[in-house]
């Protein structure tokens, strides 16, 4: 029936652009949900957290395979290429440990000076440190371009119902930031750990009066959002090219999913970044891609303006 | 005159009512204190009067206007100033930049475009500045950077910039907090002349009783958010429900 | 109290001391706070500058003039950063925008380059009026993030839908300048008595919009103006409750530091004749954060310090043998120690050793 197939096949372009909504939202999502915890509990404003992306492509390329060197100081210095080779799995294992130590260091040794200053502060110091990462990684390694090769379990398409063919990397995609987030809820919700910390964003002077220490806590929130965004760049890495600049570009809608989605709301962050990237997907996929930027800052600028506590955000004065 | 009035005055918090329903007036030249256990809802009641907060429902009449929906600088501007309970002052700034910042205020009103204007031609914001620091007896350290000031210093500096405009009502939230003896004196001392000389009306929440019952001509006693009590200091001090408030029972 | 007999020695003391240090330092000091002595050193200043840096600092006339502009873009920044305590990462749309206004209305409109800087900066003001009220509402990391937030989509505009006017990705590249009050090319050379100092009309130009916007600045910090600033850096709430409509007043400092960067951003137009997309991205705002802080948050010169700095980095530092493809990096680590170290930039760093060396205090 004539009627039967354009209703499947509207069905189906539905179902694929959320999906690949649900992909693009995916990144938003890994990197916002980290930004959140550090921002709402620590009330630590990381402009670092693109760096932190940055860092997990980088890193995820170097251990996942051999990357020819072909400018760069390191080049210049004779290093033909880098990387040990290990596979993507391993990547996906080492990489959120490193960067889960790079966030310890960051919180013990950045944030911790930081936490008496004015907040423009420690935007600056982060910002400043972003740019020292970013511009170490373009002198040692070159500016340009690296492709980062999907693993080959995941790669090519996967028959699915109604949709049809499916990159099956994306749906790996899906599935990974699902794992992680669902993760971190459980263990912010669930443990004694999360408890504390929920504690400590309300109130942590109380807290500290109750005699636990927040120091602790404080650091392990710290690495694991880093450790979050160092998978986006992992996950990441494959759906796009890995350049020095890839940092700068997702530092933003990090920041706005956060703030969309309200301050410390896991949900808010997934909910807004999910939101995001399906309304990308959505404006590219109907033929209005020169509008799919300018489409989620204007929305999150009317979102901001309308409930500056975010959509998930509780009605607490946060200036 | 009545200079201030609030009728029902609430602010709930959630299921938390903070201010319950409270009625309130205060006369022209007189010193109404508010005092009350901790949690009794004394700083959510200021804040309400001076428009930091918003009121769940309730009326507060300022100078016999409303002042619900007004923004605090505009309520500072018909009359009303604030002290703060801790030295509210501009650190960085000089003393008699301080003292200038309220002068501006007082003289200019909320806002002006003159930034093209050099300060140096306005003598009469100038004069006030003067007065204030003299008034205060900082003006010899006019020239020192305000956070240098120890603390019952800077608690002068505060009071004289929220007299800098001689207003009508003067709202002081615990102004003896964290002073010695010496300074405690001095600052009640201070108050008493200023009360006596600009005929200023003001509303008062402390804690220490010697001073409450020294300078105050009314007292309201506030307890989760209700009144209690009203009445002068002798009245207060005698009434039973006070004193359970205060100590949970009379001992007879 | 007991302070009269401590006040009465405290002033004597003081005044002894001022006899001593008195002087030489106390007539700096006082030449210093007058408003045409501003005025003059920056026009000595601006006067010898291509001069000093063409011969003994490698430099080139078009750099000197770059770093003048992005001056001009700096000392407004600093006004909003330094003075009233309001970081935006949005300024780049002013800039940027200020450029690309500039550009469409001197190929539209008209050529005069006075009427094209007109156009860039009264562009740059009502767009910092509506952004500015709307991202003023909450404060904080807030603001930031909403002047990102109208920046970028700006950039993003640019670059698709607005293409038809700005030609996209390849910047727009119909700046048309004419002839400045109808008699004097722009582009052209100097007449005698200047061309010892500089080769550039340009220059000359730009030096001269340069002292203006160093004097518009100086006047506005010394007018009521930079004391409330200040006060609502220090205690926003404080400065509500003697009477100040603070919003309103930082209202005014957005717009003010965006006037600054509609100039510059005109004149950047007028001097490359080009306007590249990558002005209205964030990493623009970034580099006139950084430009800022590097010179000395609220301090007048500093920034222009800043800025000279950091375009002599950026351009002739980046050719030196070894260390210069690591330009970038040395920028970022010089940044990041002046935050930890230096909260008032390297200026005020300046400042801290002249302290302690003359022993007076200034501010």
């Amino acid at each position: 029936m004539w009627w039967r197939e354009s209703g499947v096949t509207l069905l189906a372009d539905i179902l694929t652009i959320l999906l690949n909504g649900l992909q693009q939202g995916a990144i938003y999502v890994l990197l916002a949900v980290g930004l959140s915890i550090i921002l709402g509990t620590l009330k630590f404003v990381n402009f670092a957290h693109g760096a932190l992306y940055l860092v997990g492509a980088y890193l995820g390329l170097f251990i996942t395979g051999q990357v020819p060197l072909n400018n760069g100081q390191l080049a210049e210095w004779g290093i033909q290429s880098y990387g040990i080779g290990l596979g993507f799995i391993a990547a996906l294992v080492i990489v959120p440990i490193a960067v889960f130590i790079i966030g310890l260091l960051m919180e013990r040794f950045i944030a911790q000076a930081f936490y008496d200053r004015p907040d423009t502060d420690q935007i600056l110091v982060t910002f400043g440190l972003a740019i020292i990462v970013q511009e170490l990684l373009r002198a040692l390694l070159g500016g340009s371009s690296q492709p980062f090769p999907q693993p080959s379990w995941a790669s090519g398409p996967i028959a699915l119902p109604v949709v049809g063919n499916f990159p099956r990397w994306r749906l790996g995609v899906i599935a990974i930031t699902a794992v992680l987030v669902l993760g971190v809820y459980a263990l912010v919700e669930y443990t004694d750990f999360g408890l504390i910390v929920q504690a400590g964003t309300l109130d942590g002077e109380m807290v500290r009066l109750l005699g636990i220490k927040l120091s602790r806590p404080y650091l392990v929130v710290f690495g694991i959002g880093a450790a979050l965004a160092g998978v986006a760049g992992v996950v990441g890495g494959p759906l796009a090219n890995v350049n020095p600049n890839i940092g700068t570009e997702q530092l933003v809608p990090a920041f706005l999913t956060v703030v969309i989605g309200g301050v410390g709301k896991i949900e808010g962050a997934v909910v807004a970044g999910l939101m995001l990237g399906t309304l990308q997907v959505l404006l590219i996929q109907t033929g209005y891609a020169a509008w799919s930027q300018v489409g989620i800052y204007a929305l999150a600028a009317i979102i901001l303006l309308v409930r500056p506590q975010g959509l998930l955000g509780s009605e607490v004065d946060v200036s | 005159m009545t200079v201030l009035e609030t009728d029902q005055l609430t602010k709930q918090f959630g299921g938390l009512t903070a201010v319950d329903e409270v009625d309130l007036e205060i006369e022209q030249g007189e010193g109404v204190s508010l005092i009350g256990p901790n949690g009794a809802g004394k700083s959510t009641f200021i804040n309400l009067v001076t428009r930091r907060l918003e009121p769940s429902y309730g009326e507060i009449t300022f100078q016999g206007n409303s002042i619900i929906g007004m923004d605090p600088h505009e309520v500072v501007q018909m009359g009303m100033s604030k002290s703060f309970q801790t030295a509210s002052i501009f650190p960085e700034l000089t003393v008699m930049e301080n003292a200038t910042i309220a002068a501006l205020a007082a003289e200019h009103g909320s806002f002006r475009f003159n930034f093209f204007r050099h300060q140096n031609s306005y003598p009469a914001v100038e004069e006030v500045a003067n007065n204030v620091l003299e008034s205060v007896g900082l003006y010899d350290e006019r020239e020192n950077q305000a956070d240098s000031l120890d603390y019952g210093n800077k608690r002068r500096l505060e009071l004289g910039i929220a007299l800098a405009a001689e207003p009508d009502m003067l709202l002081m939230d615990e102004p003896t907090a964290g002073m010695s003896p010496d300074e405690t004196q001095s600052t009640v001392k201070l108050i008493k002349r200023v009360k006596q000389e600009l005929d200023l009306t003001f509303l008062l929440v402390e804690h220490d009783m010697e001073i409450v019952f020294d300078i105050s001509d009314r007292i309201v006693v506030l307890n989760r958010g209700s009144v209690i009590a009203k009445g002068t200091p002798d009245e207060v001090q005698d009434d039973p429900a006070v004193q359970e408030a205060y100590l949970g029972g009379v001992e007879e | 109290m007991s302070d009269e007999p401590r006040d009465a020695t405290a002033t004597a003391a003081a005044d002894a001391d001022a006899e001593v240090t008195g002087g030489l330092g106390d007539r700096w000091a006082s030449f210093r706070d007058r408003e045409i002595s501003t005025v003059l050193l920056t026009v000595v200043g601006v006067a010898v500058f291509p001069f000093l840096f063409n011969n003994f600092l490698d430099g080139y006339t078009q750099l000197a003039t770059l770093m003048l502009i992005y001056g001009i873009f700096a000392v407004g920044f600093d006004i909003l950063l330094g003075y009233t305590g309001l970081l935006s990462f949005g300024h780049a749309v002013f800039f940027g925008g200020a450029a690309y206004a500039a550009g469409i209305f001197s190929a539209s409109v008209s050529s005069s380059p006075l009427l094209v800087l007109l156009a860039g900066t009264v562009f740059a003001v009502l767009l910092a009026w509506i952004v500015g009220f709307l991202s003023l509402r909450r404060g904080g990391i807030y603001f930031a993030i909403l002047t990102l937030t109208f920046g970028q989509m700006s950039f993003y505009l640019a670059a698709s839908p607005l293409a038809f006017l700005t030609n996209g990705e390849n910047g727009f590249t119909s700046v048309d300048i004419g002839s400045l009050l109808g008699v004097i090319d722009i582009h052209g050379g100097v007449p005698f008595p200047l061309s010892m100092l500089v080769d550039n009309m340009l220059y000359v130009f730009v030096a001269v919009m340069t002292v203006l916007s160093v004097a518009m600045a100086n006047r506005i910090l010394h007018s009521p103006y930079g004391t409330v600033f200040r006060a609502i850096r220090e205690n926003e709430r404080r400065a509500e409750f003697v009477g100040l409509d603070v919003w309103r007043y930082k209202l005014m400092a957005f717009i003010i530091s965006a006037a600054f960067a509609g100039i510059a951003g005109s004149l950047f137009a007028i001097e490359g004749n080009y306007v590249p997309l990558q002005s209205l991205y964030w990493t623009e705002s970034g580099r006139i954060v950084i430009m800022t802080v590097l010179g000395g948050v609220g301090s007048l010169f500093g920034p222009l310090f800043g800025a000279g700095l950091y375009l002599y980095i950026e351009n002739i530092v980046s050719g030196f043998p070894t260390l210069g493809p690591f330009w970038h990096l040395i920028l970022g680590i010089v940044f990041v120690v002046a935050v930890v170290l230096f909260p008032n930039g390297i200026w005020g760093g300046i400042d801290y050793v002249r302290n302690m060396v003359v022993g007076g205090d200034e501010e």
